[in-house]
């Protein structure tokens, strides 16, 4: 304000026309005042600025205030000041005019409107951008949180599989005593009826608890692994007497009407993983049953053309058509809503006859019942050589007698493969952990070496490698609570020749065995 | 007899609150509308300050800046007092509030300094900590104030009158 800019000439109408122009928009206001703040003089409108023009004193007043402690000789710009009546003026003190000075009001609302129009929305602007980045922040550590929960769950769902899957996995070394036990009490002194009863139910209901923890298995490793097969030759009679006095007490208890039936119509002994087809029946029948309220429930297996057809159907509370595909997803909340269960069954059986190369349908409609029918085909053709499974235990001939070292720590499981194997005609040793194992393997070295897998300190498959790297050229067989590829795959990679799962029965230890020592 | 008159000028970014905190001094109004401020308004209010007698408050709300340009440097040339005033949501505006009391000492050399930390009502989206400003304390007065509540309102116009008036 203080410089001079050097002003151009116009001719005196232009400067006229300028000089009204202005002076309608500015609409000035000219107060003179003495040194003691007395209104002198005054030119202009004071109520366009608020003031009262018959009280000079209070506009003397409001100007005061505006230029408390501010030297009154000098010339000062208030841009922009509001005034009492809320309009905006550009407020000048032209300081010099002896003895008093002068205050020049120009009227500024028009130009003020229209800068804080534009401030308004720079501002606003400016804030709503503030808030938003910082919601983004908030939404980045928002996601970074969830991210670490996430792995947190995911940790932790690990860590649940793995804890499934050892209490599976422990459950097979006991498994192994009581079915080892059962079937030497089977073959043992000849039994009353009401203790080959017992032995029956003992047998049952080991195989439903034997059944139950292979669902938590199968269900830990669901994600990757795929287990191994077991083909064995299967006697199909044998199994659906089993289940039918498994279920029939359950169906009778219910007032249910409980039928279990099975057709052989092709001469070849089924073979399949047996294991696997109890789990699938065992698992398809108790649904049946827990969701049949009156009525029945039907079992029928066909075996024909080297394919095990099953039927389960019953007169429950059937499952809607568009929920068919979710009846197989785990966890689904069809079963859950309909009363018990968590829905885990029919997702391993989904499982279960995928992995035996079978196929899955389910009929059903709300209010009428449902029927799963499943074909699996034999095993024979899909996997070259059965692991084991006979009719009857093979004898084992030799010329001379052959020499087995048992190494296991369980003394339940030594005394049954001791029993067994005496049996079968092998002259056996046992030791319980890896380090024995070695050293008398290498003094005497056997012909066949039984190990297991989980032994304390070092594992069977430690000394398996041992050995062989010590130039031990016996027969091996690794004995595992593992049912997985990748067991089988490590215990063979350190020098095994044949890997066995737990539970085994003597047919397969006879297999094994005979596997292990040819005739000569 | 007339009470002495001190002018103090609000200080701060915009959006802080100064108009807010302002009308709810002067009149006890408050509004939740944000209307920023273009120039300056001028309102004055006499306290009593009890053994300190009375003081006339002439209180200059100045457009909020983040910096002062010779336009605000021109409203501050008389003033006693800075009510300086940040917003405890936005950490940045109390650095604003920090830089402009550093520019105006070329102009204010010996102006006295009341900080105002404005929306405390929001105090659970505050971004000042209250570490900061246990820091601040050491060097100058710091009120939290909401001009929505009228919490700390009063007390901070009366912090700074009371250095004024001794």
């Amino acid at each position: 304000m203080s410089e001079r800019h050097e002003m151009p000439t116009f001719s005196a109408g232009v400067e006229h026309h300028v000089a009204q122009f202005l002076f309608e928009r500015a609409q000035p206001l000219l107060l003179q005042f003495d040194e003691n703040w007395q209104l002198v003089n005054l030119h202009g409108d004071p109520a366009r600025f608020g003031f009262d023009p018959d009280n000079a004193d209070a506009a003397a007043h409001q100007l005061r205030d505006l230029f408390l402690g501010m030297p009154l000789d000098a010339t000062i710009d208030l841009p922009f000041v509001h005034m009492p009546n809320g309009r905006s003026a550009h407020v000048h003190l032209l300081g010099g005019s002896e003895p008093g000075f002068q205050v020049l009001l120009l009227d500024a609302q028009g130009e003020h409107d229209r800068q804080q129009a534009q401030q308004q929305v720079g501002n606003e602007a400016a804030l709503i951008s503030g808030q938003k980045s910082k919601a983004i922040a908030q939404l980045r550590q928002i996601r970074s949180e969830l991210e670490r929960q996430r792995m947190r769950l995911a940790e932790a769902n690990a860590l649940k599989n793995a804890l499934i899957a050892t209490l599976s996995h422990d459950f097979r070394t006991p498994l192994t005593s009581i079915f080892g036990y059962l079937h030497l009490l089977d073959t043992q002194a000849p039994q009353s009826a009401s203790v080959r009863h017992a032995l029956r139910a003992l047998r049952r209901n080991s195989n439903y608890l034997f059944t139950l923890a292979e669902n938590l298995l199968e269900y830990a490793r669901a994600d990757t692994r795929s287990s191994m097969l077991e083909p064995v030759r299967v006697d199909l009679e044998y199994l659906v007497e089993d289940l039918e006095g498994m279920f029939q007490p359950l169906a009778a208890d219910q007032g249910l009407e409980f039928t279990i039936g099975v057709e052989l119509l092709d001469a070849k002994t089924p073979v399949l993983d047996e294991l696997r087809l109890r789990q699938i029946l065992v698992n398809l029948i108790a649904n049946a049953v827990r969701y049949t309220k009156k009525g029945g429930v039907g079992v029928a297996l066909r075996w024909q053309d080297g394919a095990l057809s099953i039927e389960v159907r019953d007169s429950g509370i059937g499952i809607a058509e568009e929920l068919h595909e979710q009846v197989f997803v785990a966890f689904n909340r069809v079963r859950q809503a309909a009363g018990s269960g968590a829905g885990l069954g029919l997702s391993i059986v989904k499982r279960l006859v995928t992995q035996m190369h079978g196929s899955i349908e389910l009929q059903s409609r709300l209010g009428e019942g449902s029927c799963f029918h499943i074909v699996l085909p034999s095993l024979a053709s899909v996997v070259a050589a059965p692991q084991g499974g006979t009719e009857e235990t093979p004898a084992l001939e030799s010329s001379r007698i052959r020499s087995v070292l048992v190494v296991d720590d369980d003394p339940d499981i030594c005394y049954l493969l001791d029993t067994w194997l005496s049996d079968l005609g092998f002259r056996v040793r046992i030791v319980g952990d890896a380090g024995a194992a070695v050293e008398s393997a290498l003094a005497d070295p056997p012909d066949v070496l039984l190990v297991d897998v989980e032994l304390p300190g070092l594992s069977g498959n430690t000394a398996v490698f041992r050995l062989r790297a010590k130039g031990y050229r016996g027969h091996i067989v690794t004995l595992s609570a593992t049912p997985t590829e990748e067991a089988r795959r490590v215990a063979l990679n350190a020098g095994a020749d044949q890997y066995l799962t737990k539970p085994i029965n003597i047919e397969v230890l006879a297999r094994a065995m005979q596997a292990a020592t040819p005739r000569p | 007899m007339t009470a002495p008159a001190r002018k103090i000028c609000m200080l701060g970014d915009f959006g802080v609150g100064k108009t807010s905190l302002v009308a709810r001094y002067m009149r006890n109004t408050f509004s939740d509308t944000y209307l920023t401020t273009v120039g300056v308004k001028v309102d004055s209010k006499e306290v009593d300050l009890g053994e300190l007698g009375m003081l006339k408050l002439v209180v200059w709300d100045i457009a909020g800046r983040s910096v002062l340009d010779a336009l605000n440097m021109s409203y501050l040339r008389g003033a006693s007092g800075l009510l300086l005033v940040a917003d405890g949501t936005r950490e940045a505006s109390l650095r604003t509030a920090i830089d402009l009391l550093l520019q105006s000492r070329s102009v204010l050399e010996d102006a006295e300094a009341v900080l105002i930390v404005n929306k405390l009502d929001l105090v659970e989206r505050w971004e000042v900590g209250p570490s900061t400003l246990a820091g601040l304390r050491q060097t100058m007065p710091v009120i939290e104030t909401s001009a929505l509540s009228g919490d700390g309102v009063e007390q901070a116009f009366l912090e700074l009158a009371k250095r004024l008036a001794r």
